[in-house]
């Protein structure tokens, strides 16, 4: 029994997007492959490294874990969102501080920075580690992303 | 439409526990049913000597409630040490206690804070206590067509604390330990309760060893006995993370920390 | 400087192997065993060829007969080269092995087809330990071998036996070092295009050296190189684990021969655990001696490597050999490395490649001399190091220092941890019942080739040197070709510093092509923290001919002697009157254009340069830690981490530290979190997924502190020395030193990696049940 397709309507990075979908089709790979919107990365699919993070209605989230069903009505952003001839401040404080090598999570940690800064919070180190404790990065050791993002926390 | 299925469908709240199983094909349900859209099924709300909690409310929601952070400190406690940012963003107190994994911190708080769980499902609506709700590993009282609709914590003037030992940040606990105790006018204690998880096949009352340390000022010996009191109470497994013998070990060690910090709390005024 | 590379990865513009999504693409899955060993008795794919979307499905006959064995890049010195083919004959060697490959319009589908296959599996008796794999009764992997010891190695010089004997003191144990994986967030991953008739086949791989890739898969699928394109566009981590072809990737390119359109496999995460190079597993049967003043006499170190079932392109970790004598002076050494075959995964190269492991041991059993003879660690290894002045410096394990100042290193860190501070601290702790600890790890690393005719007397499949095109464009600066592809490390960033100093551009006109066999020259790849040191050079040469030739044309066109003229920031101008000058874009536009060019001057401004290397060059420092435990429950915290290196001259200290930092954490993650676990009875891989294996989160690191020295390296090009593996090295040692520091009251040794809580515990429980020292100690009369 091949099931139905099901119809989904919501908003990527402010544009509408109306598509039909397999039920087992996660939000990632919708992103990804039926989108184009290749920025977000696949690391697991078993919620844990956190590559696919993109946000969900301005929450982070793990997109590899999201059925693209569950993302009717939502508004999605993902890193294309902040691309223009310009850095955005918070790429540009990723670049400024070497928080980055091979850039596999760079998007998602990002976005997580962009995220946080809308909560407008001030955070110890401590608390900056715990609520980017989400994402994995295997090359920085993660020194300079946590530069990266107090500079751009603190950044007016 | 869980009883269409049969037991073959499964419900999608948060999807952080049953997507990766999906994903890794470890489950392979007919149906997925998604009831993020129920209405009237996230709030986070006092009624009554209650703090009653929809089954959807995320846990992000619940950590930063003020309604928890005053009245049940120890839920909002216990759930930072649930995953992360993004997984608390999604996932839900009522999938938590369905899902019911053995080192789970909802479960365990809903257990220290006598919560109520309540259930519907084709035949109405029921009420079972948290300490009647687990039965074991991944396995609740739930019949196949009932869903966790809310939970119920009472209104209480316990002190608490909580600690847990994992092995990193935001993983599954190897043992976990939450007390409350209710002060008494003499500088003892009343009611004291201990709860254990990640020592078992599911997180457990320890009664025997609240009934030694209630009506007690918690002297040392009356928290060893407690810490032997839970070794006898528990079943530990071997597993990745820690061996049996670690967390029968480790058992008796956070009991006593954890009334340690009660006992400071106390001190400084906490409620 | 900031990085090149940032402007397209911070964008989530980097093209991973998975983000290339040409037209009818076709997507592989593979069938793999799921017992440590097995015969194949039977299978039966008919199920699977039926379902709609398959295309093609391989079985171990449809491939044996057309391909070529996966040949081994390094092979081990005196080995019998066990090279496996894409699919196994008859028995499947380990769990996780690839026994089917099924073609599919769809993933999906192609996972459903592997599900549908009728594979008759008889599993048979496996081993998964190397003392085990040594039995006499043991099965045998590789029948024609006779033997599961695949080689013994051993080298060394002087008398060690006389050393002991002159021994105050003779600590030895045994060492059991974890498996684990380097774990990049891009797992494998290779699409393949082959266009029939015109015979091109097109490959976009996640992988650290597009040449030597593309040789393999010529070898094996037995298809002229000169007709397959490899390229790597971005690579999302590798560390070691992407180097050389796998099984996976002959099976894509025969897929994509046969079916004349693109096929992609992307690994998925349960697959990298049971399938992707893992690493560094190893017993280590070690003993030192020492005099009674602490200095080392003599250091033996017989190895077991867990290699698993076979060799990987990079071998086993071979540096545990040739690096065991460190900083330290001793002359009576012998170190055998002895390869073992196993039921599991093979292991190849993890950054480091064998240095950590034997950093371990040797640190660990140093700081034990160390508390029997009650002498300061930080005092014996003043007394043990190699003075600068000894330099260059001949090791028994086959190595020749080219400088080195490890004592300054030393004293930084001992200063930068304030340890005498610590020491007092620790103290009065000690009386509050409290226990903390200050350990510290002394590294010498082995960076890059000491040139191609060594790597030819050791049978390797490449050389040591780089080679890089320089093409000046028309925009006012050079168009840079390298074969080294972007794995993190920086290099299209670093060529640039490099090429703009060394010609006197202005950095932003030179751009670099990275990674693409096409129009780049043979090269070796990102790998052995050797890219710098052999870029540099080749750069050098290129890039000094372009200048040379710029100023001869610049000369000509500004009608002045040649020697008066300078190239600075892309300007070309007389030193001595700098308002004659001309633009190094208007000299490239006349030399393409060939108008103004002196006689005998050949148009065109371009020069391809190779540099080999003439030696290693030897990064060294120290990591030093300050720890918390508590006995009670082994529980501790890594207080302060500090890490004080020198990498000889630093062309791009931000790029340095960033090296450090990751290298770190994974040092850190390998010695305090992470384990690969089999189970002993089914000899099956238990943790096989993220949630198992523990990787550190942002949470669970400390915060790193860095310093260093910068002794520039008399053999290299610039003075440089290799930096990206350093990071790996000493950090595991450092803080179980530490910990055996705090717990020195107990009596604690420690043995084995990861140190885990729990583990601590029980070497506390352990220790408090013998009522006093653990470990060996023969004091002489």
């Amino acid at each position: 029994m091949t099931p139905l397709p099901i119809d989904i309507r919501l908003k990527v990075n402010g544009e509408p997007v109306e598509r039909a979908v397999e039920p087992r089709r996660s939000l990632v790979d919708f992103l990804r492959h039926d989108l184009g919107l290749t920025g977000t990365h696949v690391g697991c699919e078993q919620g844990v490294c956190g590559m696919c993070t993109v946000l969900f209605d301005g929450e982070p989230i793990k997109s590899c874990i999201m059925l693209a069903a569950q993302a009717d009505g939502a508004e999605i952003t993902t890193i294309e969102a902040l691309n223009g001839e310009d850095l955005h401040p918070a790429q540009r404080a990723f670049k400024e501080a070497h928080g980055l090598q091979c850039g596999y999570c760079t998007p998602a940690f990002v976005l997580t920075t962009v995220a946080l800064r809308e909560r407008g919070l001030r955070l110890e180190r401590d608390e900056l580690k715990e609520e980017l404790a989400g994402v994995l990065c295997r090359c920085t050791g993660y020194q300079n992303i946590l530069t990266a993002v107090e500079s751009y926390l603190a950044d007016d | 439409m869980l009883e269409r299925y049969q037991g073959n469908a499964r419900l999608l709240a948060g999807g952080q526990s049953l997507v990766p199983l999906l994903n890794m094909r470890l489950m392979q349900p007919e149906a997925v049913i998604d009831i993020n859209r129920i209405p009237g099924l996230d709030g986070v709300r006092e009624d009554n000597g209650w703090v009653r909690i929809g089954a959807l409310a995320r846990y992000s929601a619940i950590e930063w409630s003020p309604v928890v952070g005053s009245r049940l400190p120890l839920l909002s406690e216990i759930v930072r040490y649930i995953g992360d940012r993004h997984v608390r963003t999604r996932g839900t107190i009522g999938g938590s206690l369905a899902h019911a994994d053995p080192t789970g911190e909802i479960a365990l708080a809903a257990l220290a804070l006598d919560a109520t769980i309540v259930v519907r499902g084709p035949s109405g609506t029921r009420e079972v206590a948290a300490r009647e709700f687990f039965l074991g590993p991944y396995f609740t009282v739930l019949e196949p067509a009932e869903m966790v609709v809310e939970v119920r914590f009472p209104h209480h003037q316990m002190v608490t604390a909580f600690a847990e030992h994992a092995r990193r940040h935001g993983d599954f606990c190897v043992i976990s330990v939450a007390a409350l105790g209710e002060p008494a006018g003499d500088g003892g204690w009343k009611t004291v309760r201990l709860a254990v998880g990640g020592a078992s096949h599911r997180p457990f009352v320890a009664e025997a060893a609240s009934a030694v340390l209630s009506n007690t000022a918690l002297e040392p010996d009356a928290i060893a006995a407690a810490g032997a009191a839970c070794v006898d109470a528990a079943d530990p497994t071997d597993d990745i993370r820690a061996s049996a013998d670690y967390r029968a070990h480790l058992l008796p060690i956070y009991v006593r920390r954890v009334l340690g910090e009660m006992k400071t709390r106390r001190r400084q005024g906490a409620t | 400087m900031t990085r090149v590379e940032d402007e397209r990865l911070v964008r989530g513009l980097g093209r991973y192997v998975d983000d290339i999504d040409p037209p009818r693409l076709a997507h592989v899955a593979f069938a793999r065993c799921p017992y440590p060993c097995a015969r194949i008795a039977s299978i039966d794919a008919s199920r699977a060829r039926d379902l709609d979307g398959v295309l093609e499905v391989l079985l171990p006959d449809d491939v044996l007969g057309r391909t070529g064995p996966i040949s081994i890049l390094r092979p081990i010195p005196d080995a019998p080269r066990v090279m496996p083919y894409a699919l196994p004959r008859e028995v499947a060697l380990y769990e996780g092995q690839p026994v089917v490959s099924i073609c599919a319009t769809s993933r999906a589908i192609a996972e459903d087809a592997v599900a549908a296959l009728d594979i008759d599996y008889e599993p048979v008796p496996h081993v998964s330990d190397v003392e085990a794999a040594l039995e006499d009764d043991a099965p045998v992997l590789h029948p024609e071998l006779g033997t599961n010891l695949l080689v013994q190695n051993p080298r060394g010089e002087g008398s060690p036996d006389a050393g002991f004997a002159d021994s105050e003191v003779v600590v030895d144990d045994r060492f059991r070092i974890n498996r684990v994986s380097g774990l990049p967030m891009e797992t494998r991953a290779i699409v393949a295009t082959y266009t029939p008739g015109v015979r091109e086949l097109d490959v976009v791989a996640s992988t650290q050296a597009p040449h030597l890739f593309r040789r393999q898969l010529s070898d094996s699928l037995r298809f002229p190189e000169a007709d397959i394109r490899v390229a790597t566009h971005d690579c999302g981590g590798a560390f070691g684990l992407k180097l050389g072809i796998f099984a996976e990737d002959v099976l894509v390119c025969l897929h994509a021969l046969d079916l004349g359109r693109p096929v992609k496999w992307v690994e998925d995460r349960m697959e990298f655990f049971r399938a992707a190079t893992q690493a560094r597993e190893s017993l280590h049967v070690a003993r030192m001696g020492a005099a009674s003043d602490g200095r080392i006499l003599a250091y033996t170190n017989r190895y077991y490597v867990d290699l698993g079932a076979h060799n990987s392109p990079m071998g086993s970790p071979m540096l545990s050999s040739l690096m065991f004598q460190g900083p330290y002076a001793f002359l009576h050494g012998y170190v055998e490395r002895n390869v073992v075959l196993t039921n599991k995964v093979p292991v190849g190269a993890y950054r480091g490649y064998g240095q950590p492991e034997g950093c371990f041991v040797r640190e660990l059993l140093l700081d034990r001399i160390a508390r029997r003879l009650r002498i300061d660690p930080l005092e014996i290894r003043r007394r043990n190091f190699i003075a600068p002045d000894q330099m260059p410096w001949q090791t028994p394990g086959g190595a020749k220092y080219d400088s080195g100042d490890y004592a300054t290193c030393l004293e930084m860190a001992a200063e930068g941890i304030g340890y005498a501070a610590a020491r007092e601290r620790q103290r009065a702790l000690r009386e509050e019942g409290r226990y903390t600890g200050i350990g510290v790890a002394c590294y010498v690393e082995m960076t890059g080739y000491p040139g191609s005719k060594f790597l030819g007397k050791h049978h390797a499949e490449y050389g040591a040197h780089e080679g890089v095109v320089i093409r000046a464009n028309r925009s006012g600066g050079v168009d840079l070709y390298t074969g080294v592809p972007p794995i993190g490390q920086s290099t299209e960033t670093a060529f640039t510093q490099v090429a703009a100093t060394v010609i006197g551009l202005d950095a932003a006109r030179v751009r670099v092509f990275a990674g693409d066999t096409q129009g780049t020259p043979v090269n070796t790849g990102s790998f052995a923290s050797r890219t710098l040191i052999a870029g540099s050079g080749a750069i050098q040469r290129a890039g000094r001919e372009i200048r040379d030739k710029a100023l001869r044309v610049a000369a000509f066109m500004l009608e002045v002697p040649v020697d008066g003229l300078e190239l600075v920031d892309s300007v070309i101008r007389v030193v001595d009157d700098p308002q004659v000058s001309v633009s190094f874009e208007d000299v490239a536009v006349n030399a393409f254009y060939g108008h103004r060019l002196p006689e005998g001057e050949a148009p065109g401004l371009e020069a391809t340069a190779y540099y080999d290397p003439i030696s290693s060059a030897f990064s060294y420092g120290t990591a030093a830690a300050l720890v918390e435990v508590d006995p009670e429950t082994g529980e501790f915290s890594l207080d302060r981490f500090l890490f004080v290196h020198d990498c000889g001259r630093q062309v791009n200290p931000m790029l340095v530290e960033g090296q450090l930092h990751g290298g770190i954490a994974q040092a850190l993650g390998a010695a305090l979190f992470e384990e690969l676990v089999y189970d002993a009875d089914s000899g099956q891989l238990i943790n096989g997924s993220m949630i198992d294996y523990f990787m550190p989160t942002t949470a669970d690191l400390p915060n790193i502190e860095l310093d260093h020295t910068e002794l520039h390296s008399p053999v290299t090009p610039m003075g440089v020395r290799g930096i990206g593996e350093s990071g790996t090295i000493p950090p595991g040692a450092a803080v179980a030193n530490a910990l055996c520091d705090a717990l020195a009251p107990f009596g604690v040794d420690i043995n084995r990696l990861p140190l885990t809580a729990e583990y601590v515990w029980r070497l506390v429980s352990q220790a408090e049940s013998r009522g006093g020292w653990s470990g060996e100690a023969r004091p002489r009369l």
